[in-house]
């Protein structure tokens, strides 16, 4: 029957060789970090000097360019901050739980869900603001995630490939009732397209102050999982061997991402591979140790969803591309390539 | 199931499922004439079967001819050839890379197809004609770039499927930046398209991708004789003078041709080409010539069936056929993932 190659597909044992001292990936993370931010501050359809942007943010600067610094690119770099470190975070945590490689926000149907939720409540409500698809987003993308991983249990363990392909058939039924629901009503097309194309620019920051508790919540727990998730990288025997709670573990590592995940969507809507991406691209260079994995995820996600979102800036010049779609170009060949590595 | 028994009892175990598949066409086609009869009756006008059937053929009077002949006959004839060409990529591939998974929706073929067929509609101005081939660029765009990144000495169908995923989430994210770029009318088509919809469909349309698929279909009838070579293993196969290895990739292309084709005229309908061949297997047995004749009615039943559905029995009218077909095929994939855990994997593929 379905010939789910079950070999190696949990997360790399344990870093082989540890070439590159922690210390100068922290520095260029966190340097690079910055330059995004920089950069994100200074670059769109107005490029702004930077000696300009920082006497804007230091309340010094006056004029029509320092107003676009403080008014639209600051909330645009905070709100791309939080829902960039969010899914890296929740990329690592969900990847350390399931024992999976290809576990992501994503892949687990949580942007389907907040999708389809919000949807569903424009057409049935009515509704029309931001604030207020805040709450359908987070329990629709809660609902996938759940779904997806109970759909994808089996005694004993998650299986990988089941946890992806679980993923994929509830995306697929979830954008079908999107698309009919969208068909169905002019209106819900007009109000849904915008939010559902995933992106940072012309956010409300009040949602990103009513999500906040949640992501803190969500990345305290990651904090607190980590030096657990690495037992539990070792198979769910010899974690228990170890004296970790496996199940206690699994249940805070998935409400923390489902905080983290469905917290980003509510504030941002969908932003594809983030989260897979972070913990893939940190790995090589840090090794598989949660305690340190989970912090430089936070830097990277937040990094690449900066640098993702200055990129659909400059490419679409002088209008944008959402942020969700350029994650979306430069993530599919990442997971057809781990696809390929992990499906051997 | 063949390998209980001696030769004898093969024989006429043969003899009876041929018989049994014959019977189940006949009645496949008695439940599609049926199903066209109806579907062109019902609708915002309501004409009895008879008069329905019979305007079809241009008898009865000018208004009704117009409603049958124009409006109606399109969408249920498109279905009819989409659903059966569906059904027999699916049967192909899934065959051919024995794996009940590996269908043309799942693997992101007919997504591909219609991504081709959106991108054209999107520049405007190009005959309604020239749709079915950009589908079939797209489709055979994808299938390339799976094989190029899927093939390796032989093809693991787990990693098919997740490259198959992956590129599914680029082509929406193509389909994304129409539907926010377009203005609100183009956007709207557009989503139309992306969800597997008989909207709208033209004869021109049906022509053109209808005649490809009844060549495609004898095509496959054709080679029929090929597949069941090939299902006995490649060494078998080269021992009987047949090239494994060329032979299943012309097949191959065959099906994403086929399925291409149906995307050209539905978009990218979901689960029919995965699930008609399990459901032909359960019901009909070991393959027969008769078995694609088969899968192809099926195929054509269920997605005018669901386009029915779709149209006229749900709550919130108009929605898209792919939804309904969606809705019903999930359950039917999570079921088979669960079985697949339990059972050996030689089972389903006779």
């Amino acid at each position: 029957m379905v010939t789910t190659d079950r070999a190696a597909t949990a997360v790399p044992a344990p870093p082989a060789a540890r070439r590159v001292p922690p210390l100068l990936v922290a520095a260029v993370g966190g340097g690079a970090l910055l330059i995004c931010c920089a950069l994100s501050l200074a670059l769109g359809a107005r490029s702004i000097p930077l000696s300009t942007v920082i006497s804007a943010l230091s309340g010094s600067g006056r004029g029509p360019d320092a107003d676009v610094v403080t008014g639209l690119r600051v909330p645009r770099t905070l709100i791309g901050l939080t829902v960039g470190g969010a899914l890296g975070v929740a990329g690592a945590v969900a990847q350390g739980v399931t024992r999976n490689a290809l576990a992501s926000p994503t892949t687990l149907g949580v942007n389907a869900g907040a999708g389809f939720a919000v949807v569903a409540a424009i057409f049935v409500l009515h509704l029309a603001r931001p604030l207020e698809f805040m709450w359908f987003a987070l329990a629709g993308a809660a609902a996938a995630a759940l779904l997806v991983y109970g759909l994808a249990q089996r005694p004993g363990d998650a299986d990988p490939v089941r946890l992806a392909l679980s993923g994929t058939v509830l995306t697929a039924v979830l954008a079908s009732w999107t698309t009919a629901l969208m068909l169905a009503s002019q209106r819900t097309l007009d109000e849904a397209r915008f939010w559902l194309a995933g992106s940072i620019g012309g956010r409300d920051v009040a949602v990103l102050e009513r999500v906040l508790p949640f992501v803190v919540a969500g990345l305290v727990l990651a904090f607190a999982v980590a030096p657990s998730l690495n037992a539990l990288a070792l198979g769910d025997e010899a974690a228990h061997a170890l004296g970790v709670p496996v199940p206690r573990i699994r249940l805070l590592g998935g409400a923390s991402v489902v905080l983290l995940a469905a917290g980003s969507v509510a504030v941002a809507g969908p932003i594809p591979f983030i989260g897979l991406a972070a913990p893939h691209l940190v790995r090589p260079l840090l090794g598989a140790d949660h305690r340190r994995l989970i912090p430089a995820c936070l830097v990277t996600g937040a990094t690449l969803l900066l640098a993702a979102d200055v990129l659909g800036r400059l490419i679409a010049r002088p209008s944008e591309l959402e942020t969700g779609i350029v994650t979306a170009f430069l993530g599919a060949p990442l997971l057809a390539v781990l696809a390929r590595r992990s499906a051997r | 199931m063949l390998t209980r028994g001696s030769a004898m009892n093969q024989r006429s175990a043969l003899t009876i499922a041929r018989r049994r598949a014959l019977l189940l066409c006949a009645t496949c086609a008695a439940t599609l004439a049926a199903l066209i009869g109806t579907a062109l009756s019902t609708g915002d006008m309501h004409i009895p079967f008879f008069t329905a059937v019979r305007a079809l053929f241009g008898a009865g009077d000018s208004g009704t001819v117009l409603v049958v002949q124009q409006f109606r006959a399109p969408r249920v004839f498109a279905a009819v050839f989409a659903g059966a060409a569906l059904a027999v990529a699916g049967s192909m591939t899934q065959r051919l890379l024995r794996n009940p998974l590996a269908s043309p929706d799942v693997i992101g073929v007919t997504g591909g197809a219609s991504c081709g067929a959106v991108l054209i509609l999107a520049t405007g101005g190009i005959p309604a004609a020239l749709t079915p081939v950009a589908a079939v660029a797209g489709g055979l765009l994808v299938a390339v770039l799976l094989g190029a990144s899927a093939w390796r000495s032989q093809v693991s169908v787990t990693r098919l499927v997740l490259v198959g995923v992956a590129l599914q989430q680029g082509l929406a994210a193509v389909v994304n930046l129409m539907i926010v770029r377009f203005p609100q009318e183009l956007a709207s088509q557009a989503l139309q398209w992306s969800s597997g919809s008989l909207y709208g469909r033209t004869w021109t349309e049906v022509w053109v991708a209808g005649g490809a698929i009844v060549v495609g279909g004898a095509v496959a009838a054709l080679t029929q004789r090929r597949v069941a070579v090939l299902d006995l293993g490649e060494e078998s196969a080269g021992g009987l003078g047949l090239d494994p290895r060329r032979a299943r990739l012309g097949l191959l292309v065959l099906a994403v041709l086929l399925a291409s084709l149906a995307a050209a005229l539905s978009g990218p309908i979901g689960f029919v080409a995965l699930v008609v061949p399990h459901l032909v297997r359960r019901l009909a047995g070991p393959p027969t010539p008769a078995t694609l004749a088969l899968t192809a009615l099926t195929g054509a039943v269920l997605l005018l069936g669901a386009d029915y559905v779709a149209l006229n029995l749900l709550p919130i009218r108009g929605l898209p056929a792919g939804s309904v077909t969606a809705t019903l095929g999930a359950p039917w994939l999570l079921v088979l993932m669960a079985r697949s855990r339990t059972k050996p994997v030689q089972r389903t593929l006779t």
